[in-house]
């Protein structure tokens, strides 16, 4: 009900400031404890936690890739893991690939925040607060467009499975071989679709009127002026306390 | 024994939607073209992608040659069933139309020879040999549908469920296609058509299967020929 009742100004601020703390903190324990406490907002908000899961799924092969790119390819600290006199797995990397790990996984988790409201709010709102139209426009369509992206995705492995490939059971090598396949193909196809997102868009008359009118005029209420006010003043002190103690 | 068997299926989408299909059994012969009809929004793709094991009933069972759809892996069942998608778009992967046709060929380890045989075969059969190193979404609509079932046909998968693979495709394109339908089920193979065109139906299919809000309307495998079905 909280999340119902929240200006999607708000949620953006919210994001703003988590995304921003996860930028700052450069602490495996510092992120987990970031992370930690997104997720406890998302419960606050009555986000289904399954549905998470649902939501990262996709990107996990993804995280895995770079946590080991990380692990690998970072050099300095102890040496972990070896093979004979070649060095796999350094202290140092481990921690930068665990914190990069838990960074997008913020970034994730708080952009679920979003996916409550919808788009049409997310640009009156932004209109209101004097941003042009088209930046909040583009905003819009990027929080409406991320899960579609994610169905997508989901959708090309579905077929690229029925076409009679294992991907459970392959090893990883062939899972690199066929995601470098697929990589282009999906990311130049999404880029198609939204190249006729734009030619739809125009047809319908985007941008022919210099004023829009609006349907909803959004308020915000005591708990909006009061998260917006503090969420900022807590995150700078976050902030500057994790430069003071590290 | 029925090779893909249907047993009391309901379903419907998450998040408290209405049922889509509600009490839904089908037998479907390893032979013979049956065509599923029935109005927009009925459930046709739905119940297709049920058979699968791509959705999951929320009540009943699916059996694969008598075992459930859950105990095989979607790329065991894809091996055996062809599937072409209602949109195209939503299987065209590769980079190129060539590629794409000799997709799930290349990951069976099969001789490259053979390969390129059947993707020349493909290419010249469904006219697509000027568009080989063309990326698939570039092609016009007709275009894709015509590579989206000749991906899947190459394969040769032993039974073939397609969502209206006529859509899109001009009188001429429809001909070649009903053409190797007929081919393909000559040689044994059987095959589940969903379509609205309804002159393509009566001169395809052999059993005609009427959804209509979600439960099966009418059903000409089980009016004449009860014996034979079981
Ligand atoms: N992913 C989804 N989430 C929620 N509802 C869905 C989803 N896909 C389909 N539906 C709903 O389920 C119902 C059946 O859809 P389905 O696509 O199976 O119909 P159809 O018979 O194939 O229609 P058409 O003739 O237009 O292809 C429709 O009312 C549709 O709105
Ligand atoms: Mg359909």
């Amino acid at each position: 009900m909280l999340g119902m009742n929240l200006d999607p100004r708000s949620k953006l601020v919210i994001v703003f400031c988590i995304t921003t703390l996860a930028v700052v903190y450069n602490t495996p324990r510092a992120l987990f404890l970031l992370l930690a406490g997104t997720i406890g907002l998302l419960l606050l908000f009555r986000i289904d936690i399954k549905r998470v899961g649902g939501y990262l799924k996709p990107y996990m092969l993804l995280l895995l890739i770079l946590f080991l790119a990380q692990c690998i390819f970072t050099p300095g600290g102890e040496v972990l893991l070896a093979a004979g006199s070649l060095r796999l797995v350094g202290s140092r990397g481990l921690l930068l690939g665990t914190s990069v790990v838990l960074r997008l996984l913020i970034v994730i988790a708080a952009a679920i925040l979003l996916t409550t409201s919808n788009s049409r709010d997310f640009i009156s709102g932004l209109v209101q607060w004097k941003v042009p139209y088209e930046i909040a426009f583009m905003v819009s369509v990027t929080i409406r467009f991320l899960p579609l992206f994610r169905d997508e995705f989901v959708n090309a492995v579905t077929a690229v499975q029925l076409r009679g490939v294992e991907l459970k059971k392959v090893s990883w090598g062939k899972k690199m071989a066929l995601f470098r396949q697929l990589f282009f193909p999906l990311v130049y196809g999404a880029i198609l679709k939204a190249q006729q997102l734009s030619i739809a868009m125009e047809a319908r008359g985007f941008r022919a009127y210099p004023q829009r009118t609006y349907l909803r005029q959004l308020r915000l209420n005591w708990a909006d002026y009061g998260l917006i006010l503090s969420c900022p003043v807590i995150t700078l002190l976050l902030i500057g306390l994790s430069i003071v103690g590290g | 024994m029925a090779f893909l068997e249907l047993r009391q299926i309901d379903f419907s989408y998450p998040g408290g939607r209405p049922a889509v299909l509600s009490g839904v059994n089908l037998a479907l012969n390893r032979e013979g073209i049956s065509a599923i009809i029935g109005p927009n929004g009925c459930g046709k793709t739905t119940l297709t992608k049920i058979m699968l094991g791509i959705l999951r009933p929320t009540s009943g069972e699916v059996l694969l040659e008598g075992r459930s759809v859950q105990e095989y892996t979607l790329a065991q069942i894809g091996r055996r069933i062809g599937y072409v998608f209602q949109n195209p778009e939503q299987q065209l992967f590769s980079s190129t139309v060539a590629e794409e046709i000799g997709f799930g060929l290349s990951y069976r380890s099969e001789d490259p020879a053979v390969i390129r045989e059947r993707v020349e075969f493909l290419l010249d059969y469904f006219e697509l040999s000027p568009y080989r190193q063309v990326f698939p979404l570039h092609l016009s609509y007709g275009e894709k549908q015509r590579l989206a079932i000749a991906a899947v046909l190459a394969n040769e998968p032993e039974f073939l469920i397609l969502d209206e693979p006529t859509v899109g495709l001009d009188a001429c394109r429809k001909e070649l296609l009903a053409a190797h339908l007929h081919k393909v089920a000559r040689l044994g193979r059987g095959m589940v058509l969903v379509s609205h065109d309804t002159a393509f139906v009566n001169r395809m299919a052999n059993r005609v299967i009427a959804l209509e809000k979600g439960r099966v309307q009418r059903d000409s495998g089980l009016e004449g020929n009860v014996g034979h079905e079981s």
